[in-house]
């Protein structure tokens, strides 16, 4: 039997395909700035991924060439199989980045709606998946005002949820409670907890290191546009004899930027 | 906030398949937006041209001769209705991909299935779009004003009209990819698109003028945009129908070509 079109190729032994697959990764501006080199990169099907690395380390180059925003420079990027500039892959893909970007000329409902629409979903699913968002998210009650008269912790509520609007299963978080109090960070970390449980893929970046700690099963350190060391948090732990991910952090990031 | 229930996920394996295209809702939100600010967006075009009209053709009219042997109310109409879809035409292509790109919302397009030329077609889509709606407007307005009904050459008019809209949008996109502020958008407005306008012979015929300045006039390609009109409305400009419509449609082909080079290669950077 011929494979589906657009299917991804079929692993051996039959198991799903890495959430993320990311080889040979490159990526130099015209300013001649190299944000990324030779970058490797696997996330298991339904993993929760902590990228830790300091500002200027790739991150944002990284995220930025898996979802289309950035242009690789060199380097491959498939998405469950599909090659990451594929319709496939983008509808799997969901990207709440660190600023809040949104439409200004819409209310926050439209905004759901229609980020649901560019990614193919009908009108009446679209609306009827908008106001359960918007309930979720306690936005309900300012479903017909423009996003930037809500204050800060309510348009980062509003970022989540318009990645969610598509149900992706490769959900990417970019330093998603940065600015954000206590209590609606903790409120995102259960949220995004409960979308792991139910089989999301997760790749986060944060600064704050205990929390990719207790969140994360692995967690990559970047530096200088390439991965220095991953592993899940015990292991990153007894591999540098260290207390906790702050301290391999500083051993393996902070140290060498200061040595370099 | 309560934890999310576990969502029904996509399936990996499957072919992408939109229950309404995604260009579809693009096109739908561009022309959303405008009509969100038509006080600004359709009312305010159409009442500035309706007093061109009124001032210059009514006013005005009554002391200048007819020119070409139509009054002179009714020879400006056709450049105002070309000058008022430029305007909006560009300024509705500059401002909405202007704005995506500073608001770093253009990112939600660029991670959705939406592919490069459907963006750029949505996007020009809205130009054309606005101003086929404030075309409309002035003509509404424009036309018992100066007692003008019939249109000498309907083929001539629609298929210019449909190179002046294409054109505008095309340029307004490319501006909008080119501005780096809000001061550069308004700076090619009132520095670019408003001189050539009324340079490009709006309210007069450029045979009326020293030879040096006609075949400089030339040179402007609002003339051409407004002589496609004249030559619809009125059957009679300062050139030819078949150049005027070669003009037009070449310019907004290369308009096209160029905005598509953009979009393409990605250089659409906030």
């Amino acid at each position: 039997m011929s494979p589906t079109p657009g299917a991804p190729a079929a692993l051996p032994g039959g198991g799903s395909p890495p959430a993320l697959l990311v080889r040979g990764l490159s990526k130099t501006y015209r300013d001649g700035f190299t944000a990324v080199s030779g970058l490797d990169l696997e996330i298991a099907d339904g993993a929760f991924f902590g990228l830790l690395g300091p500002n200027g380390a790739g991150k944002t180059t990284l995220i930025g060439s898996v979802c289309n925003i950035v242009r690789p420079t060199a380097g491959t990027l498939t998405v469950f199989g599909h090659d990451h500039r594929s319709r496939e892959a983008r509808r799997l893909l969901g990207l709440a980045e660190q600023e809040i970007n949104v439409d200004r000329f819409l209310s926050i409902r439209q905004i759901l709606i229609y980020h649901a629409g560019y990614h193919g979903v009908g009108r009446r699913a679209a609306v009827r998946r908008a106001d359960e968002l918007l309930q979720l998210f306690r936005l309900d009650d300012k479903a017909d005002v423009r996003a930037y008269e809500l204050s800060g912790g309510m348009q980062r509520r509003l970022v989540l949820a318009r990645a969610l609007m598509h149900r992706p299963r490769l959900l990417i978080l970019d330093e998603p409670t940065a600015g954000v109090d206590v209590e609606l960070r903790s409120e995102i970390w259960r949220l995004v907890k409960g979308l792991n449980a139910g089989g999301t893929t997760v790749l986060l970046t944060t600064h704050y290191l205990e929390e990719a700690e207790t969140l994360c099963d692995e967690i990559a350190l970047l530096r200088g546009g390439r991965i220095v060391d991953r592993g899940s948090a015990a292991s990153l732990r007894d591999r540098y004899a260290a207390r906790d991910i702050s301290e391999v952090y500083n051993r393996v990031i902070t140290a060498e930027e200061v040595a370099s | 906030m309560s934890a999310a229930e576990a969502p029904v996920l996509p399936s990996y394996e499957e072919p992408f398949r939109a229950e309404r295209s995604p260009f579809l809702w693009l096109l739908e939100r561009e022309v959303l937006r405008f009509l969100n600010i038509w006080r600004y967006s359709v009312a305010g075009p159409v009442l500035s041209t309706a007093l061109f009209v009124i001032v210059f053709g009514s006013a005005l009219g009554r002391h200048v001769d007819t020119v070409d042997g139509v009054g002179y109310g009714k020879f400006i109409v056709p450049g105002l209705f070309a000058q008022a879809i430029v305007n909006v035409g560009f300024f509705n292509g500059t401002t909405s991909l202007f704005e995506a790109r500073r608001d770093r919302y253009i990112h939600d397009l660029f991670a959705s299935p939406l592919r490069w030329w459907e963006i750029n077609a949505a996007m020009v889509g809205g130009g054309i779009a606005r101003g086929v709606v404030v075309g409309a407007g002035v003509l509404a307005v424009a036309l018992p004003l100066t007692h003008s009904g019939s249109v000498a050459d309907p083929l001539v008019l629609v298929l210019g009209t449909l190179g002046v809209l294409l054109a505008a949008a095309q340029v307004g996109v490319i501006a909008g990819s080119l501005a780096k502020s809000l001061d550069h958008v308004y700076a090619m407005e009132s520095l670019v698109v408003l001189p050539l306008g009324l340079l490009g012979g709006l309210f007069y015929s450029v045979r009326e003028l020293p030879p040096t300045w006609d075949v400089l006039s030339r040179f402007d390609p609002v003339f051409w945009l407004v002589q496609v009109e004249r030559i619809g409305f009125l059957g009679r400009g300062d050139v030819g129908a078949g150049w005027a419509l070669l003009v037009v449609w070449t310019l907004a082909a290369g308009l096209s070509v160029w905005s598509a080079a953009i979009f393409a290669a990605g250089r659409l950077k906030p």
